[in-house]
């Protein structure tokens, strides 16, 4: 046969790197349209889908991450329950992953068929979180909103359009690749296709870094080519979570303890003009250094160095109104507006300007929507970045306590709180 | 369309869901001929209607043309997966103006929906004779070669699902009749033709998969319902512009979900 | 809400196009086979990406049989696939979004098909189905699904053509009941049409037949045997002996006889040995007794009653040849030949383009003719051994 020479020449036409790949790979050469080999310890990794709270929220971030957001259609309290404890069977079958059902041929298939016939769990995070227009719209929800779960209102810079914003529940979806979270999705989108109407949806994902010698990653990069997550609380310091990323407390409703407030963000970044800036201007514009992500106040320093703004009250080295600063102005004042962000970048084509629809998907946690990402975004709003950046949609939502165990779902506190009142 | 190879592969797995008949049975020539007559006697009504659409157009009566349009379409829309077969008829009679490159300006652009630009956009019946001729010579061909063909048993059945896709790829968004508003009349056709098929065939179905038939008929009901609210007294459908979000959501939770479950009639029925 | 062809989908389009240049269509379809054989996951056979202004490949090759196609959107727009056969849609696919892809099944016979591609204005691309094995074998499968389409389009001709046939004998009682003869006598002969073109099954429920059209020449009383109703009988009176006269209960009746057997023919239950069987059997029917001797001894209308019945038998066997056709097509040849045949002879009876009084039709005519339609009935009931299934 005639085919191998053939191949071989389709492989030569593509170039070197092909090549060198394929000489480096042990076993059969690979050809242009096999797929990419992937790390089979990547794909084998599981988070808990049972616990406390909810997993992908201080969940170390993987590399892809997608935030959907539906309309419910449930007219008793009898549905909402049967959609969550639909949405938490697929949840906990598709983190945990396993084979797929085998139905007759003569039927549509149970599954996508994206990962093949086992579903591998590949770091999978299924994180269910409710809009206030959920509480508001069901008369037989009234008075259990979360106490500050509100509509998103619009910022001075948003220019909000309306098909990317606000939505009864949001799902977050967070895997080592892209495959997984697409399919969890269609999975969602299918089985649940009697209570959940997609109203929008933004995929994104984070470039993965090369760890240094001790096994430590940098923050990643954003599409204007800072480093973001700098600051970011540590997520693994369980009390500082308990204090700024959980519920609780009386203000709360009872069902409504150890969930997390859900600020997303669909933030399109004037990539061209961006690049088109002076250097001098973007760090100043953030307050960091772009290559090392250091503070500017000490340039030779890391990402990691706290700024000394007490040192500089003229904003001479750091202008009050950098990003960072004005972020978190490292006062006893800010760390009452802490909160865990978990943003993705997302390229989606292009705008009908002919400019790249680029951007970040901010996605951040906290255990008061107020004091955290509404203050902080409040104390941004004139900030000179808004030159560059431009938020165009998102919502506000409550991301539901965790499911303790098999017999436990998703939203069940709500469902049984609904059920006395 | 499964080949039988694929199947006899098949059988040799261990399926998690009920097996299927491997092949339809007699019982199915009965609807499947009933269909056939519900569709010859949508096109026979659909020339009819069209007959006066066309002379409304053409005596200038700007008004009864627009009145007439939508109960026109509607015995098109109620039969699309058979009419949608001739290819050539549908480009016709029924493209949209996106399927073309110079979109409303394109002088391929023809049919239904070049008139409702007529009528609605343009608000004028004039240089709409030619499309009217045009269109009722298209329907009655239509006619014509349906009566001759042979339904595939596979398209009568699918067909309720393609309806149920067709509603949520293009009706739910209001894409389909952007002109004049008048969605919901296809909606409803769309929704008619699918229920017809449904309602023929359940029979066949109903004592086996009483859970199926059970979830099926509880979702046909439900858009009724909705759609009932958006009647007029005249049996007509107000504007798409008065549907409220949440009876939108609700269509196309319904439909979506319709669409899934109807999907799975052919397998059901040995047409796999 | 996605806008840009996943990296995953432009790489597989870029690896299509590549090996295309290099290749050209055949080998491409070997590869993109020995790929799918080497990896089990990927199902289609040929995948095809739409762009804004054409399909890459626009010209395809596979062989017939079972094929899918895994159709890419890599255009901006929402689009639809379609495989045409002339106008007629083989198979599609409807709003594939830009980015996404969508898998299409199709059994494709041996021939040359049209591929659409995006816009309606893009240039259509081709696809050339080549003889296979595989493709052969699906043809002379006989299975019942085959059989589903055609028993179904016969039952629907019984119901319109029965339906019709209470319309036309309601028309001829009217006309009898407001006494005017010439009116009932066009109104019998029309009335008679449409219950020709059923009578290869209406013939087989004895007793309606019986009440229907029962032949005075079998009855003892001939035409004074009380059991002489039905059409026949009205024949008689109107053509026999120029009245009206007391044909209005036998009308009534007549009437209710038929509404009576579209009911049952609506409620009977089809099946492929029925099927294959009546065409032959009317054939046989037409050749032994009515072409012979003639039937309508008082109206004469016999040859427009045969060419009825002629387009009824061709009713059936329009269904069946598509069957036959890819299992014996040397008979189906035989069977159109011999339709062909008797249809000609018959055709060769008119005279000024309208048809003559039987009586006016001589033997050896009637000869040729009864002859024809035995070697007809001869070829058709060839199709059991072959087509029939239990």
């Amino acid at each position: 046969m005639r085919l191998a020479p053939t191949r071989r020449a389709v492989l030569l036409a593509l170039g070197a790197s092909t090549l060198a790949l394929a000489a480096r790979a042990q076993g059969p050469v690979p050809q242009v349209s096999d797929a990419p080999a992937a790390e089979a310890r990547d794909a084998a990794r599981r988070v808990p889908f049972h616990g406390p709270h909810q997993a992908g929220i201080t969940t170390p971030r993987p590399e892809n991450g997608l935030v959907a957001s539906f309309d419910v259609v449930a007219t008793s309290i009898d549905d909402l329950e049967r959609m969550l404890r639909l949405l938490t069977d697929r949840a906990r079958f598709l983190t945990e992953g396993g084979p797929v059902p085998d139905l007759d041929p003569a039927l549509p298939p149970a599954d996508s068929g994206l990962l093949g016939p086992v579903i591998q769990p590949d770091n999978l995070t299924i994180t269910v979180a409710l809009g206030a227009s959920l509480f508001e719209n069901q008369p037989w929800l009234a008075g259990l909103k979360p106490a500050r779960l509100q509509r998103m209102a619009q910022f001075p810079n948003d220019a909000l359009d309306p098909d990317l914003c606000h939505g009864d529940l949001s799902i977050q979806i967070c895997a080592n690749h892209r495959d997984s979270t697409m399919h969890a999705l269609r999975d969602i989108v299918k089985t649940l296709s009697e209570f959940l109407v997609l109203r929008w949806m933004v995929e994104g994902d984070v470039p993965p870094v090369v760890p240094d010698a001790r096994g430590a990653t940098p923050s990643a990069r954003n599409f204007l080519g800072f480093r973001d997550g700098s600051a970011n609380p540590d997520s693994n310091d369980a009390a500082l979570m308990d204090r700024i990323v959980w519920t609780g407390g009386p203000h709360e409703p009872g069902w409504a303890q150890g969930g997390s407030y859900q600020a997303v963000r669909i933030i399109r970044n004037m990539v061209e003009r961006w690049d088109r800036a002076p250097l001098a201007e973007q760090e100043r514009i953030f307050g960091r250094r772009k290559m090392s992500g250091a503070p500017l106040d000490n340039p030779d320093g890391t990402e990691h160095h706290v700024p000394d703004y007490a040192a500089d009250p003229e904003g001479r080295i750091t202008r009050h109104d950098a990003h960072i600063r004005l972020a978190n102005p490292r006062d006893v004042e800010s760390q009452r507006h802490l909160m865990l962000r978990r943003p993705f970048n997302y390229s989606r084509g292009v705008l009908p300007n002919g400019q790249l629809d680029q951007g970040l998907l901010f996605i951040s946690y906290q255990a008061d929507l107020e004091a955290g990402f509404i203050a902080v975004q409040n104390r941004l709003n004139g900030e000179p970045l808004e030159e560059y950046i431009k938020p165009v949609g998102g919502g506000y939502f409550f991301a539901l306590p965790g499911v303790r165990d098999d017999a436990d779902y998703l939203g069940r506190a709500l469902v049984d709180a609904a059920r006395r009142t | 369309m499964i080949a039988p190879l694929l199947r006899s592969a098949a059988l040799g797995l261990a399926l998690a869901g009920p097996a299927l008949a491997a092949d339809p049975s007699l019982d199915l020539v009965g609807p499947l001929s009933d269909y056939k007559i519900f569709v010859a006697e949508n096109t026979a009504q659909l020339v009819t209607d069209a007959e006066a659409f066309a002379a409304a157009i053409k005596a200038g009566d700007l008004d009864r043309a627009k009145a007439l349009f939508a109960p026109t379409r509607t015995s098109y829309e109620r039969v699309e997966p058979i009419a949608e077969l001739f290819s050539d008829l549908d480009v016709s009679i029924d493209a949209r103006a996106d399927d073309y490159e110079k979109a409303e300006q394109d002088p391929g652009f023809t049919g239904f929906h070049r008139i409702e630009y007529g009528l609605w956009s343009e608000g004028t019946t004039k240089g709409l004779e030619g499309h009217a001729d045009r269109l009722l010579a298209d329907i009655r061909e239509l006619d014509g070669r349906i009566t001759a063909l042979t339904f595939p048993p596979e398209v009568v059945v699918g067909g309720a699902a393609v309806l149920m896709e067709e509603v949520a790829a293009t009706k739910i968004s209001g894409e389909e009749n952007r002109y004049s508003r008048t969605d919901l009349w296809d909606f409803d056709a769309n929704f008619e033709g699918a229920e017809k098929i449904y309602t023929l065939f359940r029979p066949l179905i109903a004592e086996d998969e009483a859970d199926f038939v059970a979830k099926v008929d509880g979702n046909f009901q439900a858009v009724k319902d909705v759609l009932a609210k958006y009647e007029t007294p005249e049996g007509g459908f107000v504007s798409y512009e008065e549907l409220s979000d949440t009876d939108r959501n609700i269509l196309s939770a319904k439909v979506n979900t319709l669409a899934e479950d109807l999907a799975t009639l052919r397998g059901k029925l040995g047409l796999g | 809400m996605t806008h840009t062809p996943s990296r995953a989908g432009l790489g597989l389009a870029v690896a299509a196009a590549a090996m295309l240049a290099v290749t050209g269509g055949a080998a491409f379809w070997y590869a993109t086979q020995r790929n799918a054989a080497a990896n089990p996951e990927a199902r289609a056979d040929m995948t095809v990406t739409v762009g804004a202004e054409t399909c890459d490949p626009q010209d395809i090759t596979v062989p017939g049989g079972n094929r899918s196609f895994q159709i890419v959107n890599a255009s901006d727009r929402p689009i639809e696939w379609e495989i045409l056969n002339g106008v007629m849609v083989v198979a599609e696919r409807e709003n594939i979004a830009p980015g996404f892809r969508q898998t299409l099944t199709v059994q494709l016979a041996p021939g040359e098909y049209a591929i659409t591609c995006g816009l309606l204005s893009n240039p259509r691309g081709t696809l050339h189905v080549t003889p296979s094995d595989e493709a052969m074998v699906a043809a002379s499968e006989v299975t019942l699904r085959k059989f589903l389409g055609p028993l179904s389009e016969y039952r629907v001709y019984l119901v319109m053509e029965s339906a019709r046939a209470v319309k036309a004998a309601e028309a001829l009682r009217d006309a009898i009941a407001a006494g005017d003869l010439a009116a009932a006598q066009a109104a019998w002969k029309a009335a008679r049409i449409p219950y020709r073109h059923i009578e290869p099954l209406a013939s087989r429920l004895a007793d309606l037949e019986n009440a229907i059209d029962p032949n005075a020449a079998y009855l003892a009383g001939q035409e004074d045997d009380p059991g002489f109703t039905g059409y026949h009988r009205l024949e008689y009176g109107l053509f026999g002996q120029n009245s009206t006269e007391g044909l209005g209960p036998v009308a009534d009746r007549l009437v209710a006889d038929l509404a009576d057997l579209s009911g049952r023919l609506k409620g009977m239950t089809l099946d492929p040995a029925l099927l294959i069987a009546l065409p032959g059997a009317m054939a046989g029917q037409l050749a032994t007794a009515h072409v012979p001797v003639g039937e309508n001894r008082h109206a004469g209308n016999d040859l427009e009653e045969l060419q009825a019945s002629l387009d009824g038998i061709g009713k059936l066997t329009g269904l069946l040849r598509p069957v036959l056709a890819g299992v014996d097509p040397a008979l189906e040849g035989d069977i159109a030949a011999a339709q062909d045949k008797a249809e000609q002879d018959l055709a060769g009876l008119r005279q000024g383009g309208a048809w003559p009084s039987y009586d006016q039709v001589p033997g050896d005519k009637r000869q040729a003719l009864a002859g024809s339609l035995a070697a007809l009935q001869t070829a058709l009931d060839r199709m059991q051994p072959v087509i029939g299934i239990n």
